[in-house]
């Protein structure tokens, strides 16, 4: 397995595949989290663990896993982990945990996860699983935190609960409400969608103009 | 056929026990902590409502008016062997779930302070209850939980009347002022049960201080169980 394949792997999840922009997967967290920037940093950071972890046990006992019962046993593997990460949380980052709420245990559910180790870990090797673990973790975080920030300064005025607008800002309490999640989530797609295509586009340029060269 | 589906089941269940074998590791690992930060929170919240207070000492003689909502725990706070109020941990049904709080009342029969405990809301909205830089007063820099300080028990305790709600959760608001008036009746029936007065001018209630004896506990709940059908409307 060579590194360049790895990486391709891994940048697959942050652009060009990514699991809320593109797959359109685990929408819901991603959209009631996102108020503060806080939340939207815990929230990537747990699903990326959990993420990471699931892909690895799955991928490494992929051969000992029956088809006929395979998805009970990622619903156990994924469950265990996200409970680990909900003790450890509630233990160690009480603040955090409290403003998360119920949506740390909603983890087991996200679709993300389920489809990444039904489609990905449960037929890989392990480096490419850890590969495209961490470039979904990653592509999911980022939009997370992207969709926090503008939803936080917008409507809060804040970011991470530090006062950035002046004071004399009235907060547009639309964008904190979910009807604005939604409404930055469909900018942050279209932006990505546009992103994707420049991409292609220059890619295939290059392509040519490396095929015009030849010959 | 049946011979793949008792060895199905029992990989499921292999699977399943060694889940459960290596949650249990993490658990028995975080309990402590977990168990502590609750304690230290409690006791945190308690000296930040009576700062002046020494003495936390636990009462049970004092129950709930509303059967949805119950009291953790409860105490009567004391500077030395004075008196300063009522401290009671009680947890209610609000919009995500349960939520509990921890209410001070004080013998001036006013709520000295509120402080969450645990809430499970929408992050940005009701969680708000619990955020300190949420104000529903913007020019006094009053949160939702602050606006209580001071306010009498008497006091009807109705939101968008006398209590102000957090902007786009006004069930969660009316929850947790539910919560707190449930409190306060409580300490009102507690307080005429044990005598507990604020000190007169240059007096000292040393009787009202002291916890009633056995015989007494026991008539003094059944009277407080009585109350909510008074009280309760």
């Amino acid at each position: 397995m060579s590194m360049k394949k790895l990486y391709s792997i891994f940048r697959q999840g942050i652009i060009f595949e990514n699991p809320l922009l593109m797959l359109m997967i685990g929408l819901c967290s991603a959209i009631a989290v996102t108020s503060n920037v806080s939340n939207g940093i815990g929230m990537g950071l747990a699903m990326t663990f959990v993420l990471l972890f699931s892909e690895i046990i799955i991928s490494l006992f992929r051969k000992l896993i029956p088809s006929m019962i395979r998805i009970p046993i990622f619903i156990i593997v994924i469950a265990a982990f996200t409970t680990m990460v909900d003790l450890v949380m509630k233990a160690y980052f009480p603040d955090l945990s409290k403003s998360m709420g119920v949506f740390i245990p909603l983890i087991v559910v996200n679709c993300i996860i389920m489809g990444r180790v039904e489609a990905f870990a449960s037929k890989q090797n392990l480096p490419s699983v850890i590969a495209d673990a961490l470039g979904m973790g990653l592509g999911y975080t980022w939009v997370l935190i992207g969709i926090s920030a503008v939803r936080e300064l917008l409507g809060n005025g804040t970011l991470a609960g530090i006062q950035i607008m002046p004071a004399s800002y009235q907060p547009i309490l639309f964008f904190i409400l979910p009807p604005g999640g939604f409404f930055v989530f469909s900018l942050f797609t279209s932006f990505n969608i546009w992103l994707k295509k420049r991409m292609e586009v220059s890619a295939r340029n290059k392509e040519l103009a490396a095929k015009k060269e030849a010959a | 056929m049946k011979k793949d589906m008792t060895k199905l089941g029992i990989t499921l269940m292999l699977y399943a026990s060694i889940a459960c074998a290596s949650l249990a590791v993490v658990y028995a690992f975080t309990k402590e902590s977990i168990d502590n930060q609750s304690e230290i929170q409690l006791q945190a919240s308690l000296k930040e409502l009576f700062p002046e207070a020494t003495v936390f000492e636990p009462i049970q003689d004092i129950s709930s008016p509303d059967p949805n909502i119950k009291f953790e725990s409860a105490f009567e706070v004391k500077s030395d062997s004075a008196a300063l109020g009522l401290a009671v941990q009680a947890t209610g049904p609000s919009y995500g779930g349960n939520a509990t709080l921890l209410v001070g009342v004080d013998l001036h029969r006013s709520i000295a302070g509120v402080r969450v405990m645990a809430l499970n809301d929408t992050p940005g909205l009701g969680m708000n209850a619990s955020n300190p830089t949420y104000y529903v007063d913007k020019t006094n820099k009053v949160t939702f939980l602050g606006q209580f300080e001071g306010k009498f028990l008497t006091d009807p305790f109705e939101v968008k009347k006398d209590v102000v709600a957090i902007t786009a959760a006004t069930i969660s608001s009316a929850s947790l002022t539910n919560i707190i008036k449930a409190v306060g009746d409580a300490a009102i029936a507690y307080m005429d049960q044990k005598a507990m007065a604020a000190p007169a001018e240059g007096g000292t209630p040393a009787e009202g201080a002291v916890p009633a004896e056995g015989g007494t506990s026991a008539e003094a709940s059944a009277n407080i169980g009585a109350q909510p059908q008074a009280g309760g409307k």
